[in-house]
């Protein structure tokens, strides 16, 4: 079913069904109920992407995420999404795990489609691959930092660095000097600074870097587990582990049961992301709260704000910056119940 | 009586202040209609949350109130701004965010939004941390600052009486280039325990607001008065329009009302502004800058004050209550019963003063 069968049907000229759509007030109102009538009737609805074509804007955006399985992310989507839905936008997924190869394609393939724009999350595109979408036309936004550090795109992020020194920083003042890092292979420069974080809260304690105590692993449960078993292993086993995301604190902490283990008593965990799951499980994980949903709606909100400007993008390009905060509850050891209340 | 705040022109100093009563634009327009000389919306957050329940308790004195931020994302508030804004009034935003980007961001979608001025809720007692962000001068200054330079209108913050130092907190506002503070925010609390259940009267920790921590919004906002230039807004248990003046003679341009809407209704704004007006027209006051502060020359320190040899007088009129509650409150057993009769005893009273506000007779004086 297309505009001229509606047209024919309705006796008039496919120029007055266009209207009807997309000018109804520049139509009579007896020729425009008709029109709509046998619209209904036989079911019809206009192309979307035909539509895209002549007004240059579809009413969709795509969203690029690293990992469709990690509840973080999904978090992020739903805070996207939220939006986008008040804005009457559809929203096309993407899932790049872990391959540059694929985010290319992908990013390309939505183009192509024309799509009113982009949010890139923790994005393992290069500086370059990102100036290119921008330079063609295509409003896009970072939720997290990209592999490199690109200019002159919006971008709402967390203080990755900050937030892994104050996770450690923690685990040192309930007494642990003996603390391993746990970090995913992705995405790789706001990991690279949670162990800077890592590092430095060592460091100010004058506690020993020690190699072995930092593991690295797919950013996955079983990269938590296959990690933590290393850990396990070793002669000195650490006393306190850091992870850069929850799901790998989840797979380290069931290593930790497969071994007899016990959390907090014998290893204290701190996590990272405060996914929904980490107060579900046994014991309760203490982690970095990252503002997941609310990076999610002001990713999008910064994206809509270039739509809506219609070009004069340039206004729009700010940085925003959440607060992360660490949620103390049982995985760390940790006894003082109001830094749980607070 | 008009007057001056942030820059605006207000025809009477009564603001509606941020809470649940505000959560909407109709909530807003109430505020508007009852009279009020500005309104504040509910405070506006990056990502709202879903209410908990119940959040609000009462003992007959003060509430406690847990309700976190308005339960309304940015992108109904433009709508709501617009219901707001449908008429006349003066509308500010109150807004709260943990960054001075986030904070810059909202406030930025607010302006576009139509709001004639913002007010920083950096004093929020609940949730958030044990020390609340306005005990923090550097932050606030950081927050205001970043706030101030991406907006047009003028910025206020609100300031907490859970702050070592208000004064530099106010000033931390000043440097900024805030156009005025407001204080005080409620103060955290527990309202009280079941002893049968033992448990709380709410489930965590809210702010307590209402008429009894309305002496420490008054010496919140004499302090700020006495030593920053920066325009207030006095909060903080305001029932009736007498107190509306207690805080303006202590230095206050304006004031915010919010637990006695919360209690009373919007009609308790209508009877504050009519009365204050009443007021003001049997002293032939026009404006507020003539009475800001009046009381503050008033205010002195221990070495001011010049000692003089008062003690209690009861007149000799027999009391109209059998209530004794004088003899029970003095501490000095100066106060006895005779032959029926109360009495007296001046060797032994030190004029501290206390039976004069405890008899409900009004029998006491000091004098010498």
């Amino acid at each position: 079913m297309n505009i001229k069968e509606i047209a024919r049907r309705s006796g008039v000229s496919v120029a007055t069904v266009s209207r009807v759509l997309n000018h109804p007030e520049k139509v009579a109102p007896s020729t425009k109920q008709r029109i709509l009538e046998i619209m209904e009737e036989l079911d019809y609805t206009p192309n979307w992407f035909a539509r895209g074509l002549n007004f240059n804007r579809t009413n969709t955006i795509g969203l690029v995420i690293p990992h469709i399985l990690n509840p973080g992310y999904m978090e992020i989507a739903k805070g996207v999404e939220d939006v986008a839905h008040q804005k009457e936008y559809t929203m096309l997924f993407c899932n790049v795990e872990g391959s540059v190869e694929k985010e290319r394609k992908y990013v390309d393939d939505l183009i192509k489609r024309r799509i009113d724009g982009i949010v890139l999350v923790s994005s393992l595109l290069e500086d370059d691959d990102i100036q290119a979408i921008k330079d063609q036309g295509t409003p896009v936004v970072l939720v997290g930092e990209n592999k490199g550090s690109i200019k002159g795109v919006p971008i709402v992020r967390i203080d990755c660095e900050g937030a892994a020194y104050k996770a450690v920083r923690h685990l040192i003042e309930i007494g642990y000097r003996d603390i391993a890092i746990i970090c995913g292979f992705t995405p790789e420069r706001e990991n690279k600074r949670k162990v800077a974080g890592y590092m430095r809260a060592l460091a100010e304690e004058g506690i020993p870097e020690r190699k072995e105590y930092v593991q690295e692993a797919a950013n996955t449960i079983e990269g938590g587990y296959i990690a933590a078993k290393r850990l396990i292993d070793l002669k000195q086993r650490p006393r306190a582990i850091f992870t850069t995301s929850d799901l790998l604190a989840f797979g380290a902490i069931d290593a930790m049961k497969d071994h007899g283990i016990k959390v907090p008593d014998e290893v204290a965990f701190v996590g990272f992301d405060n996914i929904r799951m980490s107060n579900l499980i046994d014991p309760k994980l203490t982690t970095v709260e990252k503002p997941l949903h609310k990076m999610g709606v002001v990713g999008a909100r910064l994206l809509f704000d270039i739509i809506d400007s219609k070009g004069e993008e340039n206004n729009y390009c700010r940085e925003i910056l959440l607060q992360s905060k660490l949620k103390i509850r049982k995985s760390c050891g940790h006894k003082e119940r109001i830094g749980e209340i607070f | 009586m008009k007057t001056e705040f942030l820059g605006l022109k207000l025809k009477n100093p009564v603001i509606v202040s941020a809470g649940p009563w505000n959560r909407d634009g109709m909530g807003v327009r109430k505020g508007i209609a009852a009279g009020a000389g500005a309104v504040i919306t509910e405070t506006i957050v990056t990502d709202a949350l879903l209410d908990v329940r119940p959040r609000i308790a009462y003992n007959g004195w003060g509430a406690q109130n847990i309700r976190l931020y308005s339960d309304i994302q940015v992108e109904g508030w433009q709508r709501e701004m617009e219901i707001a804004k449908s008429k006349d009034g003066v509308i500010i935003a109150s807004i709260w965010a943990h960054t001075p980007s986030e904070l810059a961001y909202l406030a930025m979608k607010m302006e576009k939004f139509g709001a004639d001025a913002i007010e920083l809720g950096i004093s929020s007692p609940m949730g958030e941390n044990l020390e609340v962000v306005a005990s923090d001068a550097e932050r606030v200054f950081e927050m205001t600052k970043e706030v101030v330079s991406n907006v047009k209108i003028p910025v206020m913050a609100k300031l907490s009486q859970n702050a070592t130092n208000i004064v530099k907190v106010a000033k931390a506002v000043k440097n900024a280039g805030g156009a005025g503070v407001s204080a005080i925010n409620s103060i955290r609390c527990i309202l009280g325990v079941d002893i049968d259940t033992m448990e709380p009267t709410l489930s965590t920790y809210g702010g307590y607001s209402g008429p009894p921590i309305r002496p420490l919004g008054l010496a919140s906002v004499a302090t700020i008065a006495q030593a920053v230039d920066i325009p207030i807004a006095g909060v903080g248990g305001i029932e009736n329009y007498r107190n509306v003046l207690e805080y303006i003679m202590l230095g206050a341009s304006a004031v915010e009302i919010g637990t006695a809407v919360m209690i009373h209704g919007f009609e308790r704004i209508t009877e504050i502004v009519r009365d204050l007006e009443q007021w003001a027209d049997s002293k032939g006051i026009k404006e507020v800058k003539e009475i800001r502060g009046a009381a503050l020359k008033n205010l002195k320190s221990f070495e001011e004050i010049k000692i003089e040899p008062v003690v209690s007088r009861i007149d000799s009129s027999a009391c109209a209550a059998a209530c004794e509650a004088c003899m029970k409150a003095c501490i000095y057993e100066a106060i006895k019963k005779e032959n029926g009769a109360i009495i007296q005893d001046p060797e032994k009273c030190t004029g501290c003063g206390l039976c004069t506000f405890i008899c409900p007779d009004k029998k006491f004086r000091l004098d010498w």
